[in-house]
């Protein structure tokens, strides 16, 4: 803050761009612990986080940063998209001259259309990879079941988003597999046909079906995704921050500590005091435990609590810095030395043979070559149901906030199974199946 | 509820755009005799066996992918369903036989397919 006098013209003058940036910005670099929390929670962009925040979710080897990457990957497919729909076109007759043009006349159109198509598949595999670290861990159970629930519809909304941006491009690639994946649609019972004719707008793909995966992919998955996004992550904080074992949050004293605070729960506290070693015992002995105010649940506690957590500034800010300049990295490389795929226009007459669906679905694609209705409608559901279902049935308190705990062992290896069952069926959709989905040998 | 339920009447279209159901094929004497012809745009196989016609579906019942004409009747490149000259299944995933359409010789002479009406396999229509 400055201490002058706001008087002549002069000054008025000289304190120009500092009181621009000081209205902006309300805190200087904070230089103390009332600072670093007073930035974080007076900052629009910066108070989703918390003010502090536990060692434990910091670690790079807990969370290999993997939910971070998936937003971020979104973020960059957002503006990527919003970049693409400047020049695209969603009408038969034109789509596919676009996607030319952002080849021939487009400055940075090839570059765009790369990152977006990059960055969906990537999401696509760092969410994947993000629900097995949260299985892997056993981080959705109590009281983090609900939030395990919105992460799964997220990951089919990733799916879905992923399927409807396939059609856009208009090609024979896009084509055949939104025809054969709405007509694994058309298999669900009772209201099977009825789901297909909706998605389609017509009996075949066509005008309307392209229209119709535009508007759904452009407006109503996002703005979806975005409202589910925000629920995951008040969740995160609201269910008490990343998982952890209970043993982290054990209390060990520090020397600068002289008021304890217990927000959460007196008596958790006391049965804390009761573990700790007797010379931590005489060191919290004099110390005054006041109430400041009663609160339910798993919230994070606020003050100088003596536990593991520090400042979100700057330890989380520059973990998330880092996380974001991995992604950003990686897009951008990947984009640089590889062309987004394009087939030849589409040809309603001709299907390419073997027509195949981009490696995701491919092990449904695999699935539905031995029936349509139990590969492409019976097991996912019944797979997606079960995944719902796990935090309500596996309730043991046991294991939470390692990897492989040995609790854990039948429920994770249940999981690994059900992952390499669909990686395997993956494998032998891309590599194994030939012209007319005959076996061939990749080598 | 009431507000969700008017959303699905909304984007259920009332007229569609795309190819008609029912169209011309042109006269019978354009298709010769045990001549097996596709019309890719209609998807269908017009079969003449004498004076007997009929149009089979090439639309695989499996996923919608589009059949082509083999030496023993139809295979799907899609996912390897094979038929007979019939439409039968005779192997791969495919869970019913292709349908037949409807042929009837219109009041200009000309042969007209109904795709909107199936009609039992193996029912030919006598130009």
């Amino acid at each position: 803050m400055s201490d002058q006098t706001p008087a002549r013209p002069a000054n008025f003058l000289t304190e120009l761009p500092t009181n621009i940036w000081q209205s902006i910005f309300r805190n200087p670099v904070p230089q103390s612990d009332r600072d670093r929390s007073a930035t974080s929670f007076t900052n629009f962009f910066l108070h989703v986080q918390p003010v502090k925040v536990h060692r434990h979710s910091l670690r790079l080897t807990y969370t290999w940063g993997l939910g971070l990457m998936a937003f971020f990957l979104f973020l960059i497919l957002a503006v990527t998209g919003v970049l693409l729909m400047f020049y695209y076109v969603p009408s038969t007759t034109q789509a596919y001259d676009r996607m030319l043009d952002l080849r021939g006349t487009v400055a940075f159109g090839v570059f765009l259309r790369n990152m977006h198509r990059w960055a969906a598949h990537g999401m696509v595999a760092v969410v994947f990879l993000h629900l097995c670290r949260v299985f892997l861990t056993g981080a959705y159970k109590k009281p983090r079941e609900f939030n395990w629930i919105v992460g799964v519809v997220l990951f089919l909304l990733t799916m879905f988003l992923s399927f409807t941006g396939y059609l856009l491009p208009w090609d024979q690639l896009a084509f055949w597999a939104i025809t054969v994946g709405t007509s694994i649609a058309s298999y669900a019972p009772v209201f099977g046909k009825d789901i297909k004719f909706l998605l389609l707008g017509d009996s075949s793909v066509g005008q309307e079906a392209l229209l119709r995966f535009y508007v759904l992919h452009v407006a109503v998955l996002p703005l979806l995704m975005s409202l589910l996004l925000a629920v995951h992550f008040w969740r995160v904080r609201k269910d008490g921050g990343l998982s952890r074992p209970p043993e982290e949050d054990e209390v060990f004293p520090a020397a600068e500590v002289s008021v304890v605070t217990a927000t959460a729960a007196p008596q958790e506290a006391a049965a804390v005091a009761l573990a700790v070693p007797a010379t931590f015992k005489q060191a919290l002995a004099p110390k005054l435990y006041g109430i400041q105010g009663i609160v339910r649940g798993p919230f994070t506690k606020i003050g100088n609590v003596p536990d593991r957590s520090v400042f979100s500034w700057p330890n989380l800010l520059i973990a998330e810095l880092l996380v974001f300049l991995v992604t950003v990295a990686g897009v951008l490389i990947v984009s640089l030395y590889f062309n987004a795929p394009l087939e030849e226009p589409v040809n309603i007459m001709h299907p390419p043979n073997p027509a195949k669906a981009p490696w995701y679905f491919l092990g449904l694609q695999e699935m539905v070559s031995y029936s349509a209705f139990w590969g492409g409608v019976g097991i996912p559901t019944l797979e997606v149901l079960a995944l719902l279902l796990v935090p309500y049935l596996d309730r043991k308190p046991d294991g939470i906030g390692k990897w492989f705990a040995r609790e854990r062992l039948l429920a994770n290896s249940l999981f690994l199974t059900f992952v390499v069952i669909n990686i395997v069926l993956m494998v032998v959709g891309t590599f194994f199946r030939g012209p007319n989905w005959e076996f061939v040998s990749p080598w | 509820l009431v507000a969700a339920f008017s959303n699905l009447v909304f984007i259920k279209p009332r007229a569609t755009y795309g190819l008609p159901n029912r169209f011309s094929i042109g006269k019978p004497g354009d298709y010769p005799s045990g001549s097996r012809l596709t019309l890719e745009a209609r998807r269908i196989c017009v079969v003449r066996d004498g004076d007997k016609m009929a149009a089979i579906s090439t639309t695989c019942t499996h996923l919608g992918c589009i059949v082509a004409v083999s030496e023993t009747g139809f295979a799907c490149p899609c996912h390897g369903s094979h038929y007979d000259q019939d439409g039968n299944v005779t192997g791969g995933p495919a869970p019913k036989n292709l349908p037949w359409f409807q042929v009837r010789l219109a009041p200009n002479g000309e042969l007209e397919v109904d795709k909107d009406v199936e009609i039992e396999p193996g029912t030919y229509y006598d130009v």
